[in-house]
């Protein structure tokens, strides 16, 4: 392997990272972006979504060969987790931050943190503390492009990565609930008066960011192929940091911001040490807030004094 | 209402009242949960197994109950020990098999030291452990400055593997086993291209083996645990690094190989801290009422068998519920013969029966290759 060999793998191994990062980011800056919460439950709901993901595994009594089409599995997967991921998100901010919305935004971040212990404590107690093994529903199909090589799995992650964010954009530009979501987040008392229901709008927004999270929950069980109920921490805070990276509140933002994260991460531990990993992002994260302390893309977020 | 309240008073009364034999506990300390919990439950269905095996061949201790109490150590040495300092301040425990990770058993040794509680360790394999001093502390598998170089040397004679790359988790057992390693490749002339560390958890490995891969080793050894182990196995197979693969007996365990999936671990490599109990005609008996009981035997059974076999000897011996009794009666066995072999203690509490194997992964499960005796 040539010099650039290797660091067009560490890019394909940096990409396929930075997709998950990206779809958890969305969720941070999404309800950042509306509520002016970290919601730091949303880890939580996406290390839920590979557990939704496992479930539907187990629902379709798969233990031996798996039979049938992959894709069908995936797709299955794909589906309990959403549908589950999402009235989780919902019911969490009917429960924990509808009734806190008034309340001083110290108090929110608390009941956020609070709701992260009671997920990651409730699946402990349904799904056992163990790691839990994500049978390979898709077979290892592996390329060589270019001297490096590329796994069928990161091509679904890269792929479903880009459709999802596609969607999402186009259903905030394009679609009239979407444009309700952009005038809640600019000023949701005029949203109000103009006849939007922000109550619910908020709850869509919620909806949508664990649904996000939900396909990075699944894509992360299928690519590691275990699942344990304190993934959603790290996972969830490099996410954050990625939103921060591009922005908080800013929907590109977000999702540049992540797959930098996963490039810049893969580059960094490839090139100096893997020891440093971790350190790596969040040394990124704190230069880059010296030089551009509101993100790379700006944050979105209207002043409310 | 009152007289169900009544007759509750009166069961309670009665049940409170009857004679009650007294107790000996033997503690056991591993991880019954987080990412090691297979390894932690194989160690406790070997010790309960010889327990139960013995209590039908009569009482241990005459007019005592005999009790196994786990405990939940979550591979983190705080949890360790506070696992052991609960161990001490119970009267009634006489021993303690455990723990697992190196890095457990370094601290929670001192702990049963000071208490001069007999702790027995069925596969901790840091040699420091032993190194301390404490009279208190037995073990019945080999230690890693016997795995590290029986390790290097069978990659370098027997596998023509000369050029190196080498991985430890940074825990005690990890870091330690990798250093021994090391230093024997370096003694045979071999060439080690990196050493670098991954922290336990970790998942991503991609970064990491893209490097190894265009350093283009003929092997990589990894020191670890098996749940890092797998994913390493795993994705080596996804980046397509045509390496040989390695590793300690962190890896032994019947979970690696789905983890890793079958395709990837095909071909693995691992040492392990005992012989082969499937070639030991005296260890069929023990393989067979596992079978039975619990299924497929577990990578560690045979060693929390063993160590649970000899913690019952001393308590025979000893003849008392006496902690120092015990403990001096470990100090009269000499040729215990087990399933893993026949045990004397060395000073440092290390068994003389020092003997490792290599496995590799045929058609998806563990394969007998050979075994080295020191």
């Amino acid at each position: 392997m040539t010099w650039y060999h290797t660091l067009l793998q560490h890019l394909i191994n940096g990409l396929a990272l930075g997709a998950v990062y990206a779809l958890i980011a969305l969720g941070y800056t999404m309800v950042y972006g509306i509520l002016q919460l970290i919601n730091f439950a949303h880890g939580e709901v996406f290390m839920l979504g590979a557990y939704f993901g496992l479930s539907a595994l187990l629902l379709g009594q798969v233990t031996g060969p798996l039979p049938g089409v992959w894709c069908w599995w995936v797709t299955g997967m794909m589906l309990l987790a959403i549908l589950g991921c999402s009235l989780t998100g919902c019911a969490i901010e009917r429960l924990a931050y509808r009734p806190l919305r008034r309340a001083p935004k110290l108090s929110l971040l608390i009941t956020a943190i609070g709701m992260s212990f009671v997920l990651q404590n409730v699946v402990m107690l349904t799904y056992g503390a163990q790691d839990r093994h994500i049978p390979s529903v898709m077979p290892t199909i592996r390329w060589t492009v270019g001297g490096a090589s590329v796994t069928a799995m990161q091509v679904v992650l890269v792929c479903s990565g880009l459709v999802v964010m596609l969607a999402l954009h186009l259903f905030i530009r394009r679609t009239r609930v979407g444009w309700a979501m952009q005038a809640t987040a600019q000023d949701p008392v005029a949203a109000r008066l103009m006849g939007i229901p922000v109550d619910r709008i908020i709850a869509l927004t919620f909806a949508l960011g664990s649904a996000l999270a939900a396909v990075g929950g699944v894509l992360f069980g299928l690519y590691y192929a275990t699942v344990n109920f304190h993934d959603g921490y790290l996972m969830g805070l490099k996410a954050f940091t990625a939103a921060v990276l591009g922005g908080i509140g800013n929907i590109p933002g977000a999702m540049l911001g992540g797959t930098l994260l996963g490039l810049l991460e893969s580059v960094g531990a490839g090139y100096l040490s893997s020891q440093w990993k971790n350190v790596f992002a969040f040394v990124i994260l704190v230069l880059l807030l010296i030089c551009r302390p509101r993100g790379l893309l700006g944050e979105r977020v209207v002043d409310r004094d | 209402m009152r007289q169900l309240a009544w007759l509750l008073a009166g069961v309670l009364w009665l049940t409170s009242c009857g004679p009650r034999e007294p107790v000996v506990k033997i503690g056991f300390a591993g991880p019954l949960t987080g990412d090691q919990a297979a390894h932690g439950l194989d160690l406790l269905r070997g010790a309960q197994l010889a327990l139960e095996e013995a209590q039908r061949q009569g009482p241990i201790l005459p007019g005592h109950r005999v009790e196994l109490v786990a405990m939940d150590d979550q591979r983190s040495p705080t949890q360790a020990v506070s696992v052991a300092k609960k161990f001490v301040a119970d009267p009634d425990v006489m021993a303690v098999i455990g723990h697992l990770n190196s890095s457990c058993t370094m601290p929670a040794s001192a702990v049963y030291h000071t208490a001069r509680l007999l702790e027995l360790s069925p596969v901790s394999s840091n040699p420091q452990i032993s190194r301390q001093g404490f009279e208190t502390f037995y073990r019945i598998c080999a230690t890693d400055d016997v795995q590290g170089p029986a390790a290097a040397q069978f990659l370098m004679d027997q596998l023509q593997a000369r050029r190196i790359f080498l991985i430890d988790d940074m825990t005690t057992y990890g870091r330690g086993l990798a250093n021994e390693f090391a230093r024997a490749v370096q003694e045979h002339r071999g060439q080690l291209l990196g050493h670098e560390g991954i922290p336990q958890g970790e998942k991503d490995f991609a970064p990491l083996l893209t490097k190894i891969k265009s350093l283009a080793p003929e092997a990589i050894y990894f020191a670890g645990m098996y749940p890092e182990g797998a994913l390493l196995i795993k994705q080596r197979y996804e980046l397509q690094v045509p390496a040989i693969f390695m590793g300690g007996d962190g890896l032994f365990e019947e979970a690696l190989v789905q983890l890793a999936t079958p395709q990837a671990a095909e071909g693995v490599y691992l040492t392990t801290l005992g012989g082969d109990i499937a070639g030991v005609p005296a260890a069929q008996g023990f393989v067979r009422a596992y079978e039975a009981k619990y299924g497929a035997v577990g990578a560690y059974s045979a060693y929390a068998y063993e160590a649970m076999n000899i913690v019952l000897w001393a308590i025979k011996t000893a003849g008392q519920k006496d902690r120092a009794a015990v403990l001096a009666a470990m100090k009269h066995l000499k040729e215990y013969s087990g399933i893993l072999g026949v045990h004397t203690f060395n000073e440092q509490g290390d068994t003389r029966n020092r003997i490792i194997g290599i496995f590799t992964v045929r058609n998806g499960r563990f394969t007998f290759v050979t075994q080295v005796v020191k």
